[in-house]
């Protein structure tokens, strides 16, 4: 009996996963190329890639001539300020309203313990407390999947026009991003480390504040900092959604070629990224403490280990605070240069007269589903359509019973292309294919950027190698670790937005241009948290496993201990991706994100409602399967 | 973390009296903007962003500063930052009259079902035209048509401007449509939206596309080595394009008085010179909604861009 125990214990422990990992990603990334056209003609053909290089040329020489004018420096600076202001405010904001909807959207707090196993367990009717989880993670994906740019366009109707409505759109996408994951993090502490408050009769908030908070609240800290890094570095998506700030500034300077100005527009992002990198690393290190840290703070006293959880907390205050002065009173750049209070607006949504506006956009839940097309619905247009020759006519050339001839997929697919719903979904096939190749690219090139990005192999390696490198190797090591840092911050401080305009300039728009600013942000974005993820291992377990070359050190020993913090990272990484490909769908690259703009702005919102639909599926879709292969584990 | 909580609750009390606070001055500011009848305490415009936030700030905030002196009432500024937004601000009362293109202003009259009328339109907005240009290198000539252009320009890349532009999107594809019978995406090679008339000059010019459409007035103004690069081929028919357009319910008597203040701007002022160079125009013309029938019955029959 205990024989047969240990055999399926083996059996189940045969990693068969990776190498079905591997066949989907195979697969996705043939799919990514099958489905959508791609361009390679700027790498194919002579004349035109001379053309490219030329225009490349251009564009380098162009960027080493910032204009340093000090009415542009200060132009410059306020725009800083102002981007600065409605990043902190929106994190702000949805810090407050993910923490209160993630408590509904988490199985743990919200549902608690449950007699239901098996399939019943996942039916969302099952209980009321059931209902209400399926119900807040229903309105997460919503908030996350509706472009932050349409949000600002709804709330105008209710705030009116102005900075914070900006803001506030962007906060409730940042809702959406922080309610899910936290709501994961608590979802993936394990029901028995607070057993012993339920048995002590705790009920489910006590359970929640007691257990289940504390223990996942060291990765929810983490995750709202870079949150609120990338909220700030998203200066771009900001400004072209009505908050103004840099981003704005920087698209329309692009647009009219003054790439002097573009240039220290781009150093002053530059220098706010780091900033907020440096701000949120001192956060992370006073908030810390865990003592076994390498690079822990080392505690000397009661009094400055109380001190640094204050000192953390008042730091974000005053930034917070700040914020809402400079928003409300501080802002100086009104027509006349008197400062004006963008904050009023926010008072409108007290009035239920002003949020009776919304009716205007009642459309939008009135998606479109082209019944017509297929033959549902009102006969009457049912006919018409059909005199017209436009409907969908599935099996007139090729039965079912053909599926084998490929010639019959295509007269179907030509056939299904009548109905408008189908053109939406294939519309989809953009964005997810920038969003799989890129994704990809990126995450490789940042695993191969990690060794030469870690503090642990580069400066520090010592410790647990032994050696004692001569003082040129030191400094030559410091250079790499100096340079791959540089590479890093400078590939995550610029904007996918902007990177998309640049390659734009260079490939043409086209998919090309979206999928390399995905990898290149990817790139940034990944390689900070793999080589995070690296540096928090204890030193000792490279001791260990050491056998004389840092590089394989890295590959056998500290890749396979943090490839499942990578591939979390990683997948969340591409489940922003597919939002940003939307997003640069929209600056010129097509798809989903193009159609629905072109449907918004023209008010066709019945049309646009079936676009916002689809992308709330495919945010659905991919929340769900994140969910339920329980990527985001807690890890203490 | 619970320190960190109770932080936040604190802050969240000092925030929301911060926002009561001024609540009553915005309930003021609001009333003046209310979509209630009759005349407004405060008259807000707003205008379509084609242009730098800047410069539009300082050319309009000069026509309010105008308009204030002539109709004897506060008159604001308020910027938007899509053309979408600047018509939902109509329709929703939010502002009282805006700076219009010739799409947004169809759109306008539409959203507010009617409520729109137009107050005045510069006098090129009437004789609005655009212009094909193609690249020089890749030996562009003159068209007869645009179903001459559909045949020799088969196959090669061609771009619009912003997509919710009239005179570099709408009109362009809607001439180009009637004449060769399809559609641009099924003639050209690739279809892109440069998204503004400049861009569309320099990306012609530089040969990213071979073809492009974009607004005379640009084109006009533009440098001569870039016209050089990417001569005219094809000049449309004229059609209507900007205007400023007013809520209905302001009454008849306000938007008399604001007409008249626009319609009396000449160069013979400092101040009404500032405002028609920034224009480019020569004088405010009377206009009606009915000009722009053209533009809505082209909407009306739908733009397919394929989506």
């Amino acid at each position: 009996m205990k024989h047969a125990g240990t055999e399926s214990r083996y059996a189940t422990k045969r990693p068969w996963r990776h190498f079905a990992a591997l066949i989907v990603i195979a697969v996705l990334v043939f799919g990514a190329f099958w489905a959508v056209e791609w361009d390679f003609s700027t790498f194919t053909n002579a004349a035109k890639g001379e053309r490219a290089i030329e225009r490349a040329g251009d564009l380098i020489a162009s960027f080493s001539n910032p204009d340093f004018s000090s009415e542009w420096l200060e132009r410059s600076w306020e725009l800083t300020k102002e981007t600065l202001s409605a990043a902190v405010m929106a994190t702000f904001m949805a810090v407050i309203l993910a923490y209160l909807l993630a408590m509904g959207a988490s199985r743990a707090v919200c549902v608690g313990e449950e007699s239901f196993r098996g399939r019943l367990r996942s039916f969302p009717l099952r209980s009321p407390m059931a209902a209400l989880c399926a119900l807040c993670r229903l309105i997460l994906d919503v908030l996350r999947a509706v472009p932050d740019f349409a949000w600002a366009v709804i709330l105008v109707a209710v705030l009116g026009l102005g900075p914070v409505t900006g803001a506030v759109a962007l906060g409730l996408n940042v809702t959406g991003i922080l309610g899910k994951v936290y709501s994961e993090f608590w979802d993936s502490v394990d029901e028995k480390e607070y057993e012993q408050i339920r048995a002590l009769g705790a009920g489910r908030l006590k359970t929640f504040l007691y257990g289940i908070r504390p223990l996942a609240s060291r990765s929810v800290q983490s995750f709202t900092l870079m949150r609120a890094e990338c909220a700030i570095r998203n200066a771009a998506v900001i400004g072209a959604v009505g908050g103004g700030g840099l981003g704005a500034e920087i698209m329309y300077q692009i647009g009219m070629g003054k790439w002097g100005k573009v240039t220290t527009l781009m150093l002053f992002t530059l220098a706010l990224t780091l900033s907020a990198d440096l701000a949120s690393n001192f956060i992370r290190r006073q908030l810390r403490n865990d003592p076994n840290h390498p690079r822990a703070v080392k505690i000397r006293s009661t009094a400055s280990s109380v001190a640094r959880a204050y000192i953390g907390v008042a730091f974000a205050m005053c930034i917070v605070v700040w914020s809402v002065w400079f928003m409300g009173w501080g802002n100086s750049a009104g027509p006349d240069g008197e400062s004006k209070n963008y904050l009023e607006p926010l008072a409108n949504l007290t009035s239920g007269k002003e949020v009776k506006k919304l009716k205007f956009f009642e459309d939008l839940l009135k998606p479109d589903f082209d019944g017509a097309s297929i033959g549902l619905g009102d006969p009457e247009a049912v006919q018409k359509v059909h005199d017209a020759g436009k409907d969908v006519q599935l099996f007139s050339e090729y039965g079912p019973g053909s599926f084998w001839r490929p010639a019959a997929w295509e007269a179907w697919e030509l056939e299904l292309r009548n109905w408008f719903v189908w053109r939406v979904i294939k519309s989809a096939s953009v964005p997810l294919s920038m969003a799989i190749v890129g994704t990809l690219l990126g995450v490789l090139a940042a695993m191969a950027l990690t060794y030469p990005h870690s503090l642990a192999f580069q400066l520090e390696s010592q410790q647990f190698t032994g050696e004692s490198p001569h003082p040129l190797a030191r400094v030559l090591r410091f250079m790499q670790m100096v340079l791959a840092r540089g590479v890093g911050l400078v590939s995550r401080g610029v904007p996918e937005v902007m990177w998309a305009f640049l390659f734009i300039a260079f490939f043409g728009p086209g998919l090309l241009a979206g999928t390399i600013a995905i990898a290149l942000h990817t790139l940034g974005v990944m390689v900070r948290v793999f080589s995070e993820t690296v540096d928090n291992i204890p030193y000792r377990r490279f001791e260990q496993s050491f056998r004389g070359s840092r590089m394989t050190c890295f590959a056998y020993t500290a890749g396979p201990i943090s490839w499942k913090d990578w591939m979390t990272y990683s997948f969340f990484q591409f489940e922003s991706n597919v939002r940003m490909g939307i997003v640069l769908g929209i600056v010129g690259v097509g798809g989903l994100g193009f159609f629905f703009t072109f449907n918004f702005e023209w008010f066709r919102f019945e049309k646009a409602g079936t676009y916002l639909v689809v992308m709330v599926l495919l945010t659905v879709l991919i929340d769900r399967i994140s969910r339920s292969l329980k990527l985001s584990r807690v890890n203490n | 973390m619970k320190r960190v909580l109770w932080l936040m609750i604190a802050l969240v009390g000092i925030f929301s009296a911060a926002a009561c606070g001024s609540g009553n001055e915005a309930a003021n500011g609001n009333s003046a903007a209310g979509g209630g009848g009759g005349a407004p305490e405060k008259l807000i415009i707003t205008a379509i962003p084609d242009d730098n936030a800047d410069k539009l700030k300082e050319h309009f905030g000069n026509v309010a500063k105008y308009l204030e002196g002539k109709i004897g009432m506060p008159v604001e500024y308020m910027h938007v930052e899509n053309y979408a937004a600047s018509v939902t601000a109509l329709a929703n009362g939010q502002a009282h009259m805006s700076w219009m293109g010739g799409v947004t202003t169809v759109q306008a009259d539409q959203q507010t079902e009617g409520g729109a009328v137009v107050v005045c339109c510069r006098d090129i907005d009437k004789k609005f035209k655009t212009y094909f240009i193609g690249n020089k290198e890749a030996g562009a000539k003159k068209v007869d048509d645009l179903k001459m252009l559909s045949e020799v320009a088969k196959g090669k890349d061609f771009t619009f401007g912003s997509k919710g532009s009239t005179s570099g999107h709408l009109m362009p594809r809607f001439f180009f449509t009637e004449q060769s019978g399809s559609k641009p995406e099924d003639v050209f090679g690739k279809v892109g939206y440069s998204g503004s008339h400049d861009k569309t000059l320099a990306q012609v010019a530089d040969g990213t596309f071979m073809v492009g459409a974009l607004n005379y007035a640009t084109y006009d103004k533009a440098s001569q080595e870039l016209k050089d690069k990417a001569p005219i081929i094809y000049t449309t028919p004229t059609y209507v394009d900007y205007s400023f357009v007013a809520r209905k319910d302001l009454g008849d008597e306000l938007i008399g008085k604001i007409r008249k203040a626009m319609l009396e701007i000449d160069g013979s002022t400092d101040e009404g010179k500032k405002i028609l160079s920034f224009m480019k125009a020569g004088k405010f013309v009377e206009a009606d909604m009915k000009d722009w029938d053209g533009i809505r019955n082209v909407m009306e029959s739908g733009v397919d861009i394929g989506g």
